[in-house]
């Protein structure tokens, strides 16, 4: 029989601790706004906000168009790198984790100088918030692309394509695309997470969503709050499973191919 | 007929050179390998070919059009990938037809293409699957399919058996050269495999550190090699130093042993240092049946490699190696036996030092 590690188990169990005690007592602290009683008031409360709805709705809204054009800029671009320029890649890799280096204030800050007066003024016009969120979400747009270009033969797929009359736009749409669906919908998750729950682009340039409604909700109420840190963990923690679910997926195909 | 010329050909990578001075003329419908040992610049021709690369110089012409600065994806020229390169998203008749769709050509009528593919591959059953429901060998076929349903001028084969296990790769290169023959299709391919070439080319062009060694049919290339390269990469060889000892009658020195060759040997002095080659098949015990030259020998070693046994033997200084057909009733020496072999002297071979 195979022996138990007691101690792995402990170590599992502390990381457990240190990681869900916080949300229970998050949770916990959400269900007493009825004073002596456990319920989900703070849940209703915040459900039946028409301003909640609203700023979710432009949270959704710019998650959706970051991910059109991320994915517009980020897959060709790496492709590109992958295809013709491999020796840039360290370079492409290095500027796509600027966000890792450079506080989103600062970067922020940045933008509204450079775009605030003219010759290019963009200030009022949600492109730069756009920009600062796709700028936010390089770092795994990019690896998430990158790793999966790494994983099919780039060069050959594109030489037996061209070799069969294909143009640049066939080769992308249909050889390059569907075969980092996986890769693209793990970069897509990720930035849907991150831009749900930003909010210093949105707070700075001035925009609605949820990240600076949350923090609003929090300056007025106790309880509310509370509610929302755990819709907003809900909803990463959701788009984290859907990636491991598609990817799980992705892993049995790669097995059952072995022949 | 030429049908593709590739005229004064060179590519250049940074200072490294992979391709000098290639020409090369290719008739319709007749399968031309190129042979060679890696970096020797095989491939980087063929993509030339294909378009991949741009030549540094020279010219490729295929059916009268200049086609040395047009786009791949223009040219008309199947490839075959040693990696198959299937698209892993398409099912098998969805690679098939990928070409078909490119060119807009009617859903009936790709259809009926791909059909006819994989009737010519033997694969009528798996049109559904994915190529990762498929073994090495049929997605090979599948991609050679791919590569003929647009019926392209030229098929291109880059080493396409190389990731095969030694049995499929036999059955499929018959396979591809009877699908060649069959639709009459030009074809280059590319390998570093010696049976490969010589067993499915109608001419073999032997490569060594980008430039052409030899151009020949598989029987010029293996019985008269022109240069040393050709003769040791091309079959198994025994090649040694030796000595001009009289031009006009062929003769020449190993070690003091003296052999005939029948080669022209009027433009080399006495005492100009050559190499001697001698195909192992090519010498036999004297014993047997005395040849122009009969030399004696000790037996240093015998090898069972099936169908022939490899006896090497000791002339002088020098190791041989002979082969010799295996039978039931074969009555092999003993190490250390002594005795005398003879070759004729067409087979023995004088090449540049």
């Amino acid at each position: 029989m195979k022996k138990i590690n007691i101690w792995a188990w402990i170590v599992l169990l502390i990381g457990m601790v240190y990681f869900f005690l916080p949300l229970i007592s998050t949770l916990e602290f959400s269900m007493k706004m009825i004073k002596d009683r456990y319920t989900f008031e703070a849940f209703r409360v915040a459900f039946t906000d028409r301003a909640f709805f609203e700023h979710f709705g432009y949270s959704v809204l710019w998650a959706l168009l970051t991910i059109f054009f991320s994915t517009l800029l980020v897959v060709p671009t790496a492709y590109w790198v992958h295809w013709k320029l491999p020796k840039a890649r360290p370079y492409v890799e290095f500027v796509t984790l600027m966000p890792f280096v450079v506080p989103a204030v600062v970067l922020t800050f940045g933008l509204i100088r450079l775009y605030g007066r003219p010759p290019i003024l963009l200030i009022g016009s949600p492109i730069l918030l756009i920009a600062g969120y796709i700028v936010l979400s390089l770092p795994y747009m990019f690896r998430a692309v990158d790793t999966g270009l790494r994983s099919i033969d780039v060069r050959t797929l594109t030489e037996a394509a061209l070799s069969l009359g294909a143009g640049w736009g066939t080769i992308l749409t249909k050889v390059i695309f569907p075969n980092l669906r996986v890769a693209i919908l793990s970069g897509v998750f990720l930035t849907f997470a991150i831009v749900m729950g930003e909010f210093t682009f949105a707070s700075l340039l001035a925009w609605p969503a949820f990240g600076p409604y949350m923090e609003e909700i929090g300056s007025m109420r106790a309880y509310t709050p509370q509610a929302l840190s755990l819709v907003s963990f809900l909803l990463t923690w959701a788009s984290i499973g859907l990636l491991q679910w598609i990817g799980r997926g992705r892993v049995q195909e790669q097995v059952a191919g072995a022949h | 007929m030429t049908f593709l010329e590739i005229n004064n050909v060179s590519k250049k990578f940074g200072a490294t050179e992979a391709v000098s001075d290639f020409n090369l003329k290719i008739e319709k419908g007749e399968l031309v390998s190129f042979l060679g040992p890696s970096g020797c610049g095989k491939t980087t021709t063929l993509r030339m070919v294909a378009g991949f690369e741009m030549p540094t110089g020279g010219r490729i012409v295929m059916d009268g059009r200049d086609i040395t600065e047009m786009p791949p994806n223009q040219r008309d020229v199947g490839m075959v990938f040693q990696s198959y390169a299937l698209f892993p998203n398409m099912t098998v008749a969805g690679n098939i037809g990928f070409g078909l769709k490119v060119m807009k050509k009617s859903p009936d009528e790709t259809q009926k293409r791909v059909e006819e593919m994989l009737g010519l591959i033997n694969m009528p059953e798996y049109a559904q699957r994915y190529p990762y429901q498929l073994s090495g060998g049929q997605q090979q076929r599948v991609a050679l399919a791919r590569a003929l349903a647009l019926r392209p001028d030229v098929l291109l084969l880059d080493e396409p058996l190389s990731a095969l296990d030694a049995k499929i790769r036999v059955s499929l290169r018959a396979e591809i050269r009877a699908i060649q023959r069959k639709l009459g299709i030009t074809a280059i391919y590319v390998t570093h495999d010696q049976e490969e070439a010589l067993s499915l080319s109608d001419r073999v062009v032997v490569m060594n550190a980008g430039k052409m060694e030899q151009v020949g049919t598989p029987f010029e290339i293996y019985n008269f090699p022109q240069t040393a390269f050709v003769a040791s990469f091309v079959g198994t060889l025994n090649s040694t130093e030796a000595e001009v000892v009289d031009p006009a009658k062929g003769i020449i020195s190993v070690g003091g042993i003296q052999f005939t060759s029948a080669e022209d040997l009027k433009n080399r002095k006495q005492g100009e240092k050559v190499r001697m080659s001698i195909r192992p098949e090519r010498l036999s015990f004297a014993s047997e049946q005395k040849k122009d030259n009969v030399v004696d020998c000790t037996i240093e070693n015998i090898t069972f490699l099936g169908s022939v046994v490899r006896i090497q033997v000791k002339i002088g200084s020098v190791k041989f190696n002979m082969d010799t057909f295996n039978n039931p009733f074969l009555e092999l020496p003993k190490i250390g036996d002594k005795d005398q072999v003879t070759c004729s002297k067409e087979a023995v071979l004088v090449l540049d030092s």
